[in-house]
C-alpha cells in the first residue's frame, strides 16, 4: 500500500509501537503492583519494590506495531508472523520465568524453541553473509544453528538486564544501527520490524532508566533478545548483530566462564559487585565471583548505578559503530 | 568516563580479532571439501566446516576472556596498591 514511501511506512510502525508501549507501561505497572508482582531495586540504599513483568508493554507494542506492518507490507506477512511468533514465544517463556523461576539449564533450551516460527515458515536464507567471504551456503547446517543463535541473543540480553535502563538503553542503540543498516541494504520490510523494536525499547527506556519506575522482567528481556536474533536471521545480518552484541556476549560469556556452568543470578553466593554505604557500587575482589561487565567496569573503583548504566550504553554504542563498520567491510567485499 | 577507554580498546581489539577469525575461516575452514558432491559428502563437508569455524571462534572467545581477565585483575591490583 505504501511501498512507494518506505520512510513513511517505517515511521508509522515506529510511532504506533512507541505510543502503545509508552501508554501501556504505567498501566501494566499499576496492575503488577496491585497483584504483588514486584521486585527489589537492589543497587540502591533504599531498596524499593518496583512492579515486575512490565515487559508485557514491550510485547504489546511490538504486536500492535507488527499488525500495522502487515497492513503496510501485506506481501511480508510470513516474515511478520515469524518475527512476532518468535518474540511472543520468548516473551511467554519470560512470563513463566517471572512467575515461577526456571532453572539455569531449562531456560536456554526453552528460548532456543522460540525459533520454531522461523523454521516452520521458512523465513530464513541459509546464506549468511560473512566479511571477506560473502554469502556462504549452509543449506543443511543453518537451520540447526538458528535455535542456538536465538538462545544466545535472548539469554545474553537477559543477563545484561542488571542495572536500571541497561537492557532498554543498550537495545535501543543496537536497534538504531540495525534499522539504518537494513535500510541501506534495501531490506525495507525488515527495517520496519527493527524500527518497531527501536520504538518499544525507547518507550520502555523512559520508565526503566535510572531511577527506574518499572522492571521489564524476563518477559521483556528474553523477548527483546529473541527479537534481535530474529532480525539478524530475517535481515541476513548475523555477523553485524554479533558485533553489536559484543558487550552483551562479554557479560554473559565471562560470567559463565568464570563460574564454569550455566547459572541464575539468585544462585550465586559470591556476588560480583556490592553496595557501599555511600550508595556507590564496588567490584568484588573474591576470585570465585562471576566476572560480569559491571564488575569489569567497577575494577577501576566504585561508581554509581547511573554511571555504570551509562557506561554500558556507551560500550554498546562503540560496538554498534563497529557493527556498522563490519557491514561496510561486508558490502565492500561484495563489490 | 575515562575508565571506559581501556574497555573500548578491548572492544576494538576483540572486533579486529573477530575479523581475523573470519579471514581464517574463509581461507582455512571453507576450503575444506569432502568427497565428490553426494548428499552425504555435502553434509560431511558442511559439518566439518562448521566444526572448524567453531574451533576458530572458540579460540577467539578464549583469547577475549584472557585479555579481559588480565585487565580486570591488573586494575584491581593497581587500585589496591594506591
Amino acid at each position: 500500500m505504501l511501498d512507494f514511501l518506505p520512510t513513511v511506512s517505517i515511521a508509522l510502525v515506529f510511532a504506533v509501537s512507541f505510543l502503545v508501549t509508552f501508554a501501556s507501561t504505567p498501566i501494566i505497572g499499576k496492575i503488577m503492583r496491585k497483584r504483588g508482582i514486584t521486585g527489589k531495586d537492589v543497587h540502591k540504599l533504599e531498596s524499593k519494590k518496583l512492579p515486575e513483568m512490565c515487559g508485557l508493554a514491550i510485547l504489546l507494542g511490538l504486536t500492535v506495531g507488527v499488525a500495522i506492518y502487515t497492513l503496510i507490507f501485506p506481501n511480508a506477512i510470513r516474515e511478520a508472523a515469524a518475527f512476532i511468533g518468535t518474540v511472543l514465544i520468548a516473551g511467554a517463556i519470560g512470563i513463566v520465568d517471572d512467575l515461577r523461576p526456571l532453572s539455569a539449564r531449562i531456560k536456554p533450551l526453552l528460548t532456543a524453541a522460540a525459533c520454531v516460527p522461523i523454521l516452520l515458515l521458512g523465513t530464513y536464507d541459509p546464506l549468511p553473509v560473512i566479511p571477506f567471504v560473502g554469502p556462504v551456503r549452509f543449506t543443511i547446517i543453518y537451520p540447526l544453528l538458528i535455535p542456538i543463535a536465538l538462545a544466545v541473543t535472548s539469554n545474553s540480553v537477559n543477563m545484561m538486564d542488571v542495572m536500571n535502563g541497561t537492557m532498554a538503553g543498550t537495545v535501543s542503540v543496537i536497534a538504531v544501527i540495525i534499522t539504518a543498516i537494513l535500510l541501506i541494504a534495501g531490506r525495507t520490510e525488515t527495517a520496519a520490524l527493527a524500527a518497531g523494536l527501536l520504538a518499544v525499547s525507547l518507550a520502555f527506556y523512559y520508565f526503566n532508566r535510572y531511577p527506574a519506575k518499572v522492571f521489564d522482567g524476563d518477559t521483556g528481556s528474553l523477548a527483546v533478545g529473541a527479537a534481535l536474533g530474529a532480525l539478524a536471521i530475517l535481515g541476513r545480518i548475523e555477523t553485524v548483530v554479533v558485533v553489536a552484541l559484543i558487550p552483551h556476549i562479554m557479560n554473559a560469556f565471562y560470567g559463565l566462564a568464570s563460574v564454569g556452568r550455566l547459572y541464575e543470578r539468585r544462585e550465586i553466593r559470591q556476588r560480583p559487585i556490592r553496595l557501599l554505604k555511600n550508595g556507590e557500587l564496588q567490584a568484588s575482589e573474591e576470585r570465585g565471583a562471576p566476572i560480569t561487565l559491571a564488575r569489569v567496569i567497577l575494577a577501576a573503583g566504585p561508581w554509581g548505578e547511573k554511571e555504570i548504566s551509562r557506561a554500558m550504553i556507551i560500550l554498546t554504542l562503540i560496538s554498534s559503530i563497529l557493527a556498522a563498520l563490519t557491514f561496510g567491510i561486508t558490502m565492500v567485499g561484495k563489490i | 568516563m575515562k575508565r571506559l577507554v581501556p574497555l573500548a580498546g578491548i572492544e576494538v581489539l576483540v572486533w579486529a580479532m573477530l575479523l581475523l577469525c573470519m579471514l581464517l575461516i574463509s581461507r582455512v575452514a571453507f576450503e575444506i571439501t569432502i568427497g565428490t558432491g553426494t548428499l552425504l559428502d555435502r553434509i560431511a563437508t558442511q559439518t566439518v566446516r562448521v566444526l572448524m569455524s567453531g574451533i576458530i571462534i572458540l579460540v577467539w572467545l578464549v583469547a577475549w576472556k584472557k585479555i579481559t581477565d588480565r585487565y580486570f585483575w591488573r586494575t584491581i591490583a593497581r587500585r589496591k596498591a594506591t
